[in-house]
């Protein structure tokens, strides 16, 4: 037998009532934080950045196509890397399915990388990815959005990420970065790292830290 | 120009730290939260629910798959449907991308509903999903885990998120299905060729049970809101500068758009 706790219907039902309640504090909780997320004022992005797409070179501006919101996925995948990073390749089954419901609430979801824009199409073929896939080897975006680390920081073995000082051993970090196009001006409006980034795979954290122990799969390879 | 407040880059990460404080608390709590979820007793379960599935007539300990816990999304699709809940569509095009993670994690995924599996089979070719798919026609499955009620059960109030409803006529519809009124329940009902009673009669939630040594238990479920850490979408949305800015049902099935496909542009 098990050694869990067995008991009756009713029992059961208690216990998970008095459960309910704790859940649903947090989920208003939860709320209040999106509140608060949408009142946070947005800077000006000043600079130009230009990726490589499947239209050639794109500004930021492009990879809205023409909606008003853009939420940006920072999957690590560096030049010399073979494959894009497990978790990113996680994060992508979660979201691949509610692309066309986020596009419908005027929001475009694409994902940026330093690699090749060869070696991103050929991933995307092989798990059959559909999404907006871009590279921005050779600009500064993902620098100026702490997902990476230039080699003089590297070598430091410390700098600054998820707003706080952290230890690195390989130059990338995961993060998600939202933006907001108004009368062609764009405004950077939130970025999350690490940790909170897992709150946007339905059904939360689960396991954390994952079973390999290394909170980024990628970080030594 | 915008009317939202802009800032310099000082200012607007002296707001996000505030921020993130704030939502490192909620992080936290909601490790609190699974936790305390693992630790709820479980009810072993005696009775032998039958349901229909692709591989023929299965127990619920099949629908295991091998695996020692089974996730069961409780999609809304009655037997007089004529296709499945658009709601609960836009929360399976989550799921159906992680599945395949779950089940390598011995944990197996699958969506139960009521309407007989000929229906379900068609539906989910129709919006090419992979994840298995049961019927649970002609038993006490969805009854017994409360997201079906039968036409007395919702005449005279049935039991929904651990809590009785008031007798349909004298509200109209259980609120708790929505907390948005009869007008856009009357409509997402239409989307699945229903009136709104008959929409109403099946509900959703997401249950989860153990297999150990050859036993199954009941560990937990989840009703109405309780879902909305499950609904993909709107965890993306609430990071969008507007947020979920909604003033009615905006969503529909995905090949149901204007122009679905693949997102990109």
């Amino acid at each position: 037998m098990t050694d869990h706790q067995i008991v009756s219907h009713d029992d059961w039902v208690a216990a998970r009532e008095r459960f309910l309640a704790k859940e649903k504090e947090f989920t208003r909780l939860r709320e209040e934080l999106s509140r608060e997320r949408c009142e946070l004022p947005w800077e000006c992005v000043k600079k130009e950045y230009v990726f490589e797409g499947e239209n050639g070179g794109e500004t930021l501006a492009h990879l809205f196509g023409g909606r008003s919101q853009l939420i940006v996925y920072h999957l690590m995948y560096e030049p010399d890397w073979n494959i894009g990073c497990e978790s990113g390749s996680f994060w992508a089954d979660n979201v691949k399915g509610i692309i066309p419901h986020l596009n419908e609430r005027d929001m475009s979801l694409v994902a940026i990388s330093r690699a090749p824009l060869e070696e991103l199409r050929a991933q995307a073929k092989h798990f059959g990815w559909t999404f907006k896939w871009v590279s921005c080897v050779g600009n500064d975006f993902n620098l100026d959005f702490n997902v990476w680390l230039a080699p003089e920081i590297l070598a430091r073995g410390e700098a600054a990420y998820n707003y706080g000082s952290k230890k690195f051993t390989g130059p990338s970090r995961p993060g998600i970065s939202a933006f907001f196009k108004d009368a062609g001006q764009v405004f950077h409006t939130h970025s999350t790292y690490a940790r909170g980034r897992l709150d946007l795979l339905p059904g939360g954290v689960g396991e954390w830290p994952p079973a390999a122990k290394t909170p980024f799969c990628c970080a030594s390879r | 120009m915008t009317d939202h407040r802009t800032g310099t880059r000082e200012e607007w990460l002296a707001a996000r730290l505030e921020l993130l404080d704030a939502e490192k608390e909620l992080t936290r709590r909601s490790d609190e939260l699974a936790r305390r979820r693992q630790e709820l007793p479980w009810v072993r379960i005696d009775k032998a629910y039958r349901f229909e599935t692709d591989k023929g007539t299965a127990f619920l300990a099949d629908l295991f798959g091998g695996r020692s816990q089974l996730l069961i999304y409780h999609f809304m699709f009655g037997p007089e449907y004529t296709a499945g809940c658009p709601s609960c569509s836009t929360i399976a095009d989550g799921f159906d991308g992680f599945a395949v993670h779950l089940a390598n994690h011995d944990v197996a995924l699958s969506a139960v509903s009521r309407a007989p599996l000929a229906k379900l089979q068609a539906y989910k070719r129709r919006m090419g999903w992979t994840f298995p798919w049961a019927s649970s026609l002609d038993g006490d499955f969805n009854f017994d885990f409360n997201v079906s009620l039968t036409e007395e059960q919702q005449r005279e109030g049935g039991e929904y998120n651990y809590r009785r409803e008031a007798p349909w006529k004298v509200r109209g519809i259980g609120d708790s299905l929505t907390k948005r009124g009869e007008g856009p329940v009357a409509e997402i009902a239409a989307m699945t060729g229903t009136d709104t009673a008959t929409y109403t009669r099946q509900r959703p939630g997401m249950s989860s049970f153990v297999l150990e040594n050859g036993v199954i238990y009941h560990a937990y479920s989840t009703y109405a809101r309780g879902l909305d850490g499950l609904w993909g979408m709107y965890q993306w949305l609430d990071r969008a500068p507007k947020g979920r800015n909604e003033k009615g049902i905006w969503w529909r099935r995905h090949d149901e758009y204007a122009n679905h496909g693949t997102g990109a542009r």
